[in-house]
């Protein structure tokens, strides 16, 4: 087995053959981004916390299987599923647990401070993408705010890319529905179109 | 005939919003958006709402998930059960090894203090297992050349003979060469180097 660990402080790799980044790179290098896309989907820093905690738990598991080049697609994919199997398991036990009265539990959503304190994005907006159903939440979340082209999308989510439109209009029909009634003196925009 | 009723779709005024029509339909989009209001203003709800979201900024990842992100290697179940790949550990780290080439994950300390205190924690509980090991061949190692170095040290074990020290589990046997030394800092740095096979 040739040494393939760098000797001192991790130094990037230049040039030529793909060299397998150190863990600890791995991690520096592409935490951020999970998580705040663990948080965007999730909406609160627990739940972030959890599905970033358990996305790099299963790129360590699948390392050997990976193929140089997809890394920030594979983290999408593994991110974004990992949040969708959350939000079935949630589902499920609400409706097999809990009466059909039962009204949100309080407590468990964080305040409106505590969400802008955590991610510098106005809670009114938190708040409405919270409100979007799941599949129109990381459609509009993969779009705007990761910035992935519909195509890429598409393969993130293993749609096809009619969905993929139709689910980020309508999300975003959703969201700027929501927003206007969260703020209802920004008027309804009449003006044309840039 | 065209009558007014006839709009963009609405898949297209997404896609237009984000740049995702081809040319042919980006230019029929915005013949159709110069004469129609209901549709332009379809198109600038869609942009506000994408505005909304790009104003959203970086988020700060936490630092106790980062160190335990860092972690994983040590707390995650060991991959290569089921899977191709494989595992293997050298001084410094461990290298997972797959079709496409192999991976270093390291074991050494990055950079001291700041953050970690589980990744520490487990780094230590780590070397301090091979220190276990280690030191036990270190004591040993230290009890018989004593007589050869002409040192005094460990006057204790001096007049027993040296058989006896053989049976005696390692720990007894540190205390006893280490003597007035505070038993962690002399011991351990040898145990280190010893440590590593």
């Amino acid at each position: 087995m040739s040494d393939p660990a760098p000797e001192a402080e991790p130094e990037p790799a230049v040039a030529a053959p793909w060299v397998a980044p150190s863990w600890e790179q791995v991690v520096r290098e592409h935490s951020a981004r999970v998580y705040r896309l663990a948080y965007r989907l999730s909406g609160n820093a627990q739940d972030a916390e959890d599905l970033t905690q358990e996305t790099f738990v299963r790129v360590f598991r699948s390392l050997a299987d990976f193929t140089p080049g997809t890394f920030e697609g594979w983290l999408h994919r593994i991110t974004t599923n990992l949040f969708l199997d959350m939000v079935r398991r949630r589902q499920r036990i609400r409706f097999d647990a809990l009466p059909e009265d039962t009204e949100r539990l309080p407590g468990s959503a964080p305040s409106p401070e505590q969400v802008y304190a955590d991610t510098h994005l106005d809670p009114e907006v938190q708040a409405a993408l919270d409100a979007l159903s799941p599949d129109f939440r990381v459609a509009v979340v993969l779009c705007d705010i990761e910035g992935l082209t519909y195509e890429e999308i598409a393969a993130t989510l293993g749609i096809k890319l009619g969905t993929v439109r139709s689910r980020i209009h309508r999300g975003r029909v959703q969201l700027r529905e929501a927003l206007a009634h969260l703020a209802p003196r920004r008027p309804l925009v009449e003006g044309g179109l840039a | 005939m065209s009558i007014p009723e006839s709009h963009l779709a609405q898949e297209a005024i997404a896609a237009l919003v984000d740049g995702e029509l081809t040319a042919g339909p980006a230019r029929r989009a915005a013949a159709h958006l110069t004469g129609c209001a209901t549709c332009r203003m379809a198109v600038q709800a869609q942009r506000e709402a994408k505005e909304a979201l790009l104003r959203s900024q970086e988020v700060a990842v936490p630092g106790d998930l980062l160190s335990r992100l860092c972690a994983i290697p040590f707390t995650a179940d060991v991959p290569g059960s089921g899977g191709p790949g494989t595992l293997a550990a050298g001084p410094d780290s461990l290298t997972v090894s797959g079709s496409h080439g192999s991976w270093a994950v390291s074991l050494r300390p990055h950079r001291p203090g700041r953050h970690d205190a589980t990744a520490r924690w487990l780094r230590r509980s780590i070397t301090g297992t091979l220190a276990g090991v280690g030191i036990g061949v270190v004591a040993l190692a230290l009890t018989l050349p004593a007589a050869d170095d002409g040192v005094p040290s460990g006057p204790v074990a001096r007049p027993s003979v040296p058989e006896e020290h053989t049976d005696v589990v390692p720990p007894v046997v540190r205390t006893l060469t280490v003597g007035p030394v505070p038993a962690g800092s002399a011991s351990l740095t040898p145990a280190v180097r010893g440590g590593r096979p």
